[in-house]
């Protein structure tokens, strides 16, 4: 059981840390990023790639990381930019159609380019465990929360030491405001929608140390949006727990039941808690 | 509403395509055609939900699975085809009704994401209770007529264009449009909103299930969760942007592009054409919400116009 | 000064202001009185960028501002009040006039600002590390207005500033307003308490329907019929 619990964690995190860039951008913007997912799997090959140039996979994270910003700099620009106009809820319905767009060509193109073939990264501590409590840590997991947690801090010093950071908190809070304080709402939103998907190198890399495909971006979406909405939309900071959260209840249903059902009983433990709890585990009013 | 102008051109296509398989003896075309009759089918009956009452289904591949999964058990079961149809058509709506409606509770703009949720859960769910394929067995190989499928696919994406006509071109109709364009204004002006949702819902399940219930007939063979996966449910959200939401012809002609660009890459590149196609679905959703039909209708007012300027 | 030539506004097709145009010259206050719905807020919102009008100029010193995005209007010297205060709810009071000094130029001299801000509003320094949010609603006027000038602006724009306070309230926040002015900032002011209003503008022009229909020396406006019948319920003899 211990065992299963250590497990849970360790995916917990991984899936915390992808809806954390889902929560940001939305939380900024109200922006739903469908290809989110796509977008990691791409830096799961950008890993790939470095690594059969003997790159390991943990320090091609930074590069990855730029990769990612410019990437989703461009390709902001290039649409997303355009539906700053529109009001609430056609730029919900909007982005999430552009972003749909998005994962299409992304998950193809990679499709052309990689094949379908499931790839993973295989460096040579892969099965590396520590032994703890009679539990076994696998090295590449730890190292996963603790890069999250390290990036979660990081993240939350920049929203609340710099001038930046706190205009994007501005922004997310009354954008109408923001702009008349003289911040570039524009330049926001590209900027955080880039930082969203910098946030994404992580998962990139422990997803490419697990197995990938091209077209998996989709799955790991899902575990974010619902992520994102077990803890409530609005909060960035209870997305982390209710990641852990999420990764428990798997982990004890993989324990009850088995691993067959282990996504059933993730998916049915969430539309479980939007029925209880419609507004999330921590979350306040659901903003329109 | 019925314009005069509109039957005679539809019952003169649907004649084309009856007669068709007398005149062309190609299998493969003919199996073409099945896949064009599915896709409208589909396509039509996503864009009464997603064009007409303005709530995007990411979804819908879960009733196309569903109404597969019913129509193929049930006829194996020895039951008629038409009644195995009718009864994957409402298993579909039965499990709309049950999914759909919680999902529909949701801020309109969370539709999309419930959707998208439930039709994974649903492919997962199937893909783990019915991992092997199925396969027909002998008696059914060896009285397999593709005609029959051919023209039972073509009944169905008829019926289903009709049935969305009527709706659309109802009262009914008027309420979903009313709905999309401005739900708050709706409900102000007593519009009971929720069950035109509902209604629309569930009606565009039933008639998705209906389409898969011709997949499930057409195959031979098939892994029962293929018709689950979400594939089948960004088809008729492509198609449908690309041919013109919120328009009868719209998902026809977005079907049409669709099967043959992908028919005319299938041999060389793939998977090119879903990248077209993605492409263009996102240059339509920036730039002409209207998709093709709307180039269609400026051609026709500019037309028109020119013609009414010169004779009068 | 401000110049606002004959421009049009319309939301989508609809159109709501016609032909509007006024001035504002350095050091003054010039007021915009008119009935709810007249386009006061409409008006107002354009000058600072949050509409773009569909004809007709609109400058400050001679720049003109018409298609300009409201951060770079801040940056061109023009703040503004928005209506319903819009404050940033979870931020800390400090936390929003930190935000009001946002722009480059503003920001080098943020604490000596932030000084000035605190002798106008004494009570925003008391609670300066309170929550916008949890704010009475007299406290996030002043809050308001104190963060709209920490971005060092010499002209001010004011939305509604008197909505939902108490007349105690109006008359302070109004006497804060002729503070201001006579520290050097020009303003215009859009209100629907038209008493306290021309009490303290120079100037002012009505707006009814989206259109100008008068304008004047405010002390006198306060004496014509017409003022008095439409907008101060006095009945003539």
């Amino acid at each position: 059981m211990g065992q299963t619990l250590v497990y849970g964690i360790l995916n917990g995190a991984l899936y915390g840390i992808i809806a954390l860039g889902i929560a940001l951008v939305f939380g900024v913007m109200r922006y739903l990023n469908l290809a989110h997912g796509s977008f990691i799997i791409l830096g799961a090959y950008g890993s790939l790639f470095l690594f059969h140039l003997g790159i390991d996979p943990f320090a091609s994270i930074p590069l990855i990381s730029i990769l990612l910003f410019l990437a989703g700099a461009v390709l902001f620009k290039a649409s997303f930019s355009r539906l700053t106009i529109l009001p609430e809820g056609n730029k919900i319905k909007n982005s999430l159609l552009i972003s749909f767009g998005l994962m299409l060509l992304i998950d193809n193109l990679a499709t052309l380019i990689w094949t379908g073939d499931e790839r993973s990264i295989t460096p040579s501590y892969s099965g590396f465990t520590f032994g703890l409590f009679g539990l076994r840590l696998p090295l590449i997991g730890l190292m996963g929360v603790l890069l999250a947690l390290v990036l979660i801090s990081i993240l939350h010093l920049f929203l609340t030491r710099t001038y930046f950071g706190k205009s994007v908190t501005a922004v997310s809070q009354d954008h109408e405001a923001a702009s008349l304080m003289g911040i570039n709402i524009n330049q926001t939103f590209l900027i955080s929608f880039a930082i969203s998907l910098t946030l994404a190198s992580i998962p990139s890399v422990l997803i490419g140390l697990k197995a990938f495909s091209p077209t998996a971006g989709i799955q790991w979406f899902n575990k974010g949006i619902i992520v994102v909405m077990l803890s409530g939309i609005g909060n960035i900071y209870g997305v982390f727990p209710a990641g852990l959260f999420l990764g428990i209840m798997e982990a004890i249903s993989v324990f009850l039941f088995g691993a067959p059902y282990r996504e059933v009983t993730g998916l049915a433990v969430f539309i479980l808690i939007m029925i209880l709890f419609p507004k999330g585990l921590f979350g306040k009013r659901i903003e329109a | 509403m019925i314009h005069s102008k509109n039957v005679v051109l539809t019952t003169l296509v649907a004649a084309l395509f009856v007669i068709f398989p007398f005149m062309v003896r190609s299998e493969y075309l003919l199996n073409l055609l099945v896949m064009f009759f599915l896709y409208v089918t589909l396509a039509e009956s996503w864009n009464l939900l997603g064009g007409f009452a303005g709530q995007i289904s990411l979804g819908h591949s879960a009733f196309f699975g569903i109404g597969a999964l019913i129509t193929r058990l049930l006829w194996v079961g020895k039951i008629p085809i038409s009644l195995a149809l009718f009864g994957g058509g409402v298993a579909a709506a039965l499990l709309a009704g049950i999914v759909g409606i919680p999902c529909l509770r949701m801020r309109s703009a969370y539709f999309p994401i419930g959707t998208l949720a439930l039709s994974m859960i649903a492919q997962i769910t199937v893909g783990n209770i019915f991992p092997l394929a199925g396969s027909l067995s002998s008696e059914y190989i060896v009285g397999y007529s593709l005609s029959s499928r051919y023209y039972l696919a073509l009944l169905v994406a008829v019926l289903t264009v009709l049935v969305v006509y009527q709706v659309v071109n109802s009262r009914k109709g008027l309420a979903l449009v009313a709905i999309r364009d401005d739900e708050g204004a709706a409900e102000a002006m007593g519009v009971k909103t929720f069950r035109y949702k509902i209604l629309a819902l569930l009606i565009s399940s039933f008639l998705t299930g209906l389409g898969g219930g011709i997949f499930a007939y057409h195959q031979v063979s098939y892994y029962y969760y293929t018709t689950f996966e979400l594939s089948w449910s960004f088809l008729p959200t492509l198609t449908t942007f690309i041919g013109g939401l919120g328009t009868i012809l719209g998902p026809i002609i977005g079907s049409m592009c669709f099967l043959a660009l992908s028919e005319i890459f299938a041999i060389s590149l793939g998977e090119i054409h879903i990248l077209i196609f993605g492409f263009t679905f996102i240059l339509i959703v920036l730039f002409l919400p209207g998709g093709l039909m709307s180039v269609t209708q400026w051609t026709y007012k500019f037309s028109f116009k020119a013609f009414k300027r010169r004779y009068f | 000064m401000l110049k606002v030539e004959h421009i049009d506004v319309h939301y989508g097709d609809l159109q709501v202001l016609w032909d509007v145009s006024l001035e504002v010259k350095d050091g003054e206050i010039v007021a915009l009185i008119g009935s709810n719905g007249a386009g006061k807020t409409t008006l107002i919102r354009t000058i600072a960028g949050l509409h773009k009008p569909s004809s007709g100029n609109i400058s400050y010193n001679g720049i003109l501002l018409n298609n300009q995005s409201p951060h770079k209007i801040v940056a061109l010297g023009i703040s503004m009040v928005p209506e319903g205060r819009r404050l940033f709810p979870k931020m800390t009071v400090l936390g929003n006039l930190e935000m009001g000094a946002f722009h480059k130029e503003a920001r080098p001299e943020k604490d000596k600002t932030l000084h000035w801000v605190y002798e106008i509003f004494p009570a925003l320094r008391e609670r300066s590390q309170q929550s916008a949010g949890s704010l009475s609603g007299g406290e996030q006027q002043m809050l308001a207005i104190g963060r709209a000038l920490m971005a060092k602006n010499r002209f001010l724009l004011l939305d509604e500033m008197s909505l939902g306070l108490s007349p105690l309230l109006v008359k302070n926040i109004f006497e804060i307003v002729v503070q201001i002015n006579k520290a050097g900032i020009s303003i215009f002011i859009v209100e629907q308490n038209v008493p306290m209003t021309l009490k303290v503008a120079d100037r002012a022009y009505i707006l009814e329907s989206g259109h100008i229909v008068g304008q004047g020396m405010a002390k006198a406006l306060l004496k014509t019929a017409h003022i008095r019948e439409a907008y101060l319920g006095i009945n003539p003899v």
